[in-house]
């Protein structure tokens, strides 16, 4: 490296003045470090694009570029990797560059294989801690902590992003993920589709896809490993009754901690907060987690139509029964004595109420309905079913009762050929 | 205990059907608990009714009674002791119906139909749980008339389910929101939607020592979501899976995309059975991640679906769900219960559990 000529110089870091080996990797410890997202940990591509997340998104101005040094925090300026860095900072880079070749030979060597582990177990410049072992350490810790709060483990996976992150996508990153919220999406956004007979792993295969093979893959090994012995017990059922869980979990924006302060026999969080009882819509209440964002992010298209495929569903962003339930013949039947009753007693047990579907629908009941000789059926099609006549229907389980007047269940109305 | 053991192993070729089934559509569908001997079907209906009958091992069915409401019955369950019957309707109010007595009396009340209806059993309480389009989620001793707890949610609940002590409720506008039910009912998470469309159906899945812990959840883009609540690995554990949905992608015609109207648990093998508009129903194994099987297309929506409390039998019901608006939607056409042996079909693909 010394030896190089100056143009040959080593992709490096405008931010940061850190060196890396291709810009590849130095492209993602931009997005990484300096153009993530400290809100919602959404990946961008440059500076000014993090300012415009930051801002369309959370509604936030950001003054500088984060993990920068001084100097080298402007935001408007477009960096991406190695282009965009202004020709005097180039300038300067190379001539530090020749007196420290001149100085030394060996630059540090292992810097750029640390930075993508810092990314994920500190949030803030820890440039220069070499060894890779660190960031296994970094993860334990976490994992086997009950109350792993989410934000902080997160590594990178932008919750329920969707944007063009794919590298990031599908990674199983071994147990950094928050607990639950935020983690689904992701699956969703890649529909494995249960292939009938084939069991399939989705987020395997999507490992392929993913760019930065060497760093990224090696990661979740790691955890995958130590995780499940790190937390044998705190996986386990989480509502599992138990009174002395005593974790409280008012104030943390997040969902509260998955497990409870006591690790061996895995419990329910605590719920003392009273503020649970009323939550309004959104308010964002201590216990619950950030306002879920599906209440305001509906699907881009209600209806799917497109060439390849097509919702069976009306066009509307209500329920079927919603829906449904709007027809006046679903209205509230108002209860009209007069008429019920007038056909009632003619028709025995099961008011009969003929209606246009069944009429030979007679289905003969074994004489559960005891008194009213008619034998009529069980249920009269277009069933008014005053059961006031006949003996309550006791089915062998159930112990016999005398009958019974009337229940003051008003039979409907709709039954007599008001079928609209 | 293997019901119609003779009488249905050679020929299930067929389903059997209940006798004089609703006049309409049929919302729910709930077979009696354990606790009484025999098997009792309840199922309610856009017609206003809810009807129980009895299923006797032979396959018969035979209507044993019915109530009413003054508007349609959207969901209904049974209490833990299966004496009683609990109703949800349109007409904004819940019921409880003693089938020993035969009589109903009012126990809720809503500002809004009633979507869902679920009975809670805990060890220091019983209460009957209601969801409803009004928004809140409301708590009922069925002996008093004023709730014993209200809680409000983000939108109109669409669906529920609860086994103790976690409750889920699905709503509108694809919110999610876990609820814990120890000591009293409390929110417990708000989750946010693994699924990008309306949400339609949940249901809630256990773990190996019989606890809740997860649940699947239907939306109308004939997908379902696994989703475990605490898994060790969400991003690998959580998935969802693509269901209902007519010929493949790689036909010229455009895939048909249909809702998923409901999904049940099999209590022993724990895989599942979902329904859909398509007038299909399949099984899934969720451990294996494989289907088991689905069925012949019927020319109505499958509406709803239970498994009776051993699993040897799953009903569900053919009518229409109004997936395709009011044009489709003839008054005259009969609607089906069929009830189907499950003994076998629903068996685990692989030993996961």
């Amino acid at each position: 490296m010394g030896r190089k000529k100056k143009k040959q110089m080593k992709p490096w870091c405008w931010y940061c003045n850190r060196d890396f080996d291709d810009e590849k990797i130095l492209i993602q410890h931009q997005k990484a470090k300096h153009f993530k997202c400290h809100i919602c940990h959404k990946k961008l591509y440059t500076g000014p694009g993090l300012a415009i997340h930051c801002m369309q998104v959370h509604k936030e101005t950001i003054d500088g570029v984060p993990n920068a040094i001084p100097g080298r925090t402007d935001i408007e300026l477009e960096i991406y990797g190695m282009e965009g860095i202004p020709e005097k900072d180039m300038e300067e880079r190379r001539r530090v560059l020749e007196q420290k070749n001149q100085e030394t030979q060996k630059k540090k060597q292992n810097q750029d294989d640390s930075d993508e582990y810092d990314d994920e177990d500190e949030p803030g410049p820890s440039f220069q801690q070499p060894a890779a072992g660190q960031p296994q350490a970094g993860y334990i810790p976490s994992m086997s902590q009950p109350g792993m709060p989410p934000g902080s483990g997160a590594p990178g996976i932008p919750p329920g992003s969707y944007s063009g992150h794919s590298p990031y996508r599908m990674i199983p990153m071994g147990g950094m993920l928050p607990p639950g919220p935020g983690m689904p999406p992701m699956m969703a956004g890649v529909p494995p589709g249960m292939p009938p007979p084939v069991a399939h792993r989705p987020g395997i295969t999507h490992m392929a896809q993913v760019p930065p093979a060497a760093n990224m893959l090696t990661r979740p090994a790691v955890p995958a490993a130590t995780v499940p012995s790190a937390q044998p017990d705190v996986t386990k059922p989480l509502f599992p009754i138990a009174g002395q869980s005593q974790q409280t979990v008012s104030g943390s924006p997040h969902p509260p901690p998955s497990t409870s302060s006591d690790p061996s026999k895995p419990t329910f969080p605590a719920y003392t907060q009273a503020t649970v009882a009323v939550v309004s819509p959104n308010s964002g209440s201590s216990t619950v987690s950030k306002p879920p964002s599906t209440v305001t992010s509906k699907p881009a298209t209600l209806t799917t139509s497109s060439a390849t495929s097509k919702l069976i569903h009306p066009d509307e962003d209500i329920s079927l029964e919603e829906l449904r339930a709007q027809l006046p013949r679903y209205q509230r039947s108002v209860p009209r004595q007069a008429q019920s009753t007038a056909t009632a007693p003619s028709m025995g047990p099961v008011g009969g109420m003929i209606s246009p579907q069944q009429p030979g629908m007679r289905h003969p009941l074994p004489g559960q309905y005891g008194g009213p000789p008619q034998g009529m059926p069980g249920y009269m099609p277009g069933g008014m079913p005053p059961y006031g006549q006949a003996p309550p229907v006791v089915p062998p389980g159930f112990q016999g009762a005398p009958p019974r007047p009337p229940m003051g269940m008003r039979p409907p109305v709709m039954s007599p050929g008001g079928r609209y | 205990l293997s019901l119609y053991g003779d009488y249905c192993q050679q020929s299930c070729t067929f389903d059997v059907e209940v006798t004089s089934p609703p006049d309409d559509s049929i919302s729910c569908l709930a077979f009696s608990p354990p606790t009484m001997p025999g098997n009792f079907l309840i199922g309610g209906s856009w017609a206003n009714d809810v009807r129980c009958w009895e299923v006797q091992d032979n396959g018969q069915t035979v209507p044993k009674a019915q109530q009413m409401h003054t508007g349609p019955v959207l969901d209904a369950c049974w209490s833990d002791d299966g004496s009683k019957v609990f109703t949800a309707s349109c007409d904004k109010t819940a019921k409880m119906w003693d089938l020993n007595s035969n009589q109903a009396m009012q126990i809720a009340q809503h500002d809004g139909p009633i979507k869902a209806i679920h009975w809670i059993k805990a060890p220091n309480y019983s209460c009957i749980m209601t969801g409803s389009w009004d928004k809140t989620l409301k708590f009922w001793d069925t002996r008093s008339p004023n709730p014993m707890m209200s809680l409000q949610m983000p939108e109109r609940c669409y669906c529920a389910d609860v086994v103790y002590p976690m409750a889920v409720v699905a709503t509108a506008e694809r919110g999610l929101i876990v609820y814990q039910l120890e000591n009293q009912p409390s929110e417990f998470r708000r989750i946010d939607s693994p699924l990008k469309h309306q949400h339609r159906c949940v249901a809630i899945f256990k773990d190996k020592q019989n606890k809740p812990t997860g649940f699947a959840l239907g939306s109308i883009e004939g997908r379902v979501a696994i989703h475990y609540i605490n898994p060790p690995n969400p991003a690998k554990d959580n998935f969802t899976f693509k269901c209902h949905r007519s010929n493949g992608t790689n036909t010229t015609t455009p895939q048909d995309i249909y809702a998923v109207n409901a999904i049940s648990f099999h209590p022993v093998h724990g895989t599942l059975a979902t329904v859909g508009s398509d007038g299909r129903f399949s099984f899934w194994d969720k451990d294996a991640r494989t289907k088991l099987k689905t069925s012949e297309q019927l020319d109505q929506p499958i509406t709803a679906c239970c498994f009776n409390h051993n699993g040897n039998i799953f009903a569900y019901a053919s009518s229409y769900d109004w997936s395709k608006g009011h044009e489709y939607y003839n008054p005259q056409k009969k609607n089906y219960i069929f009830l189907r042996n499950a003994a076998e079909e629903l068996k685990p693909r692989n030993k996961k559990w």
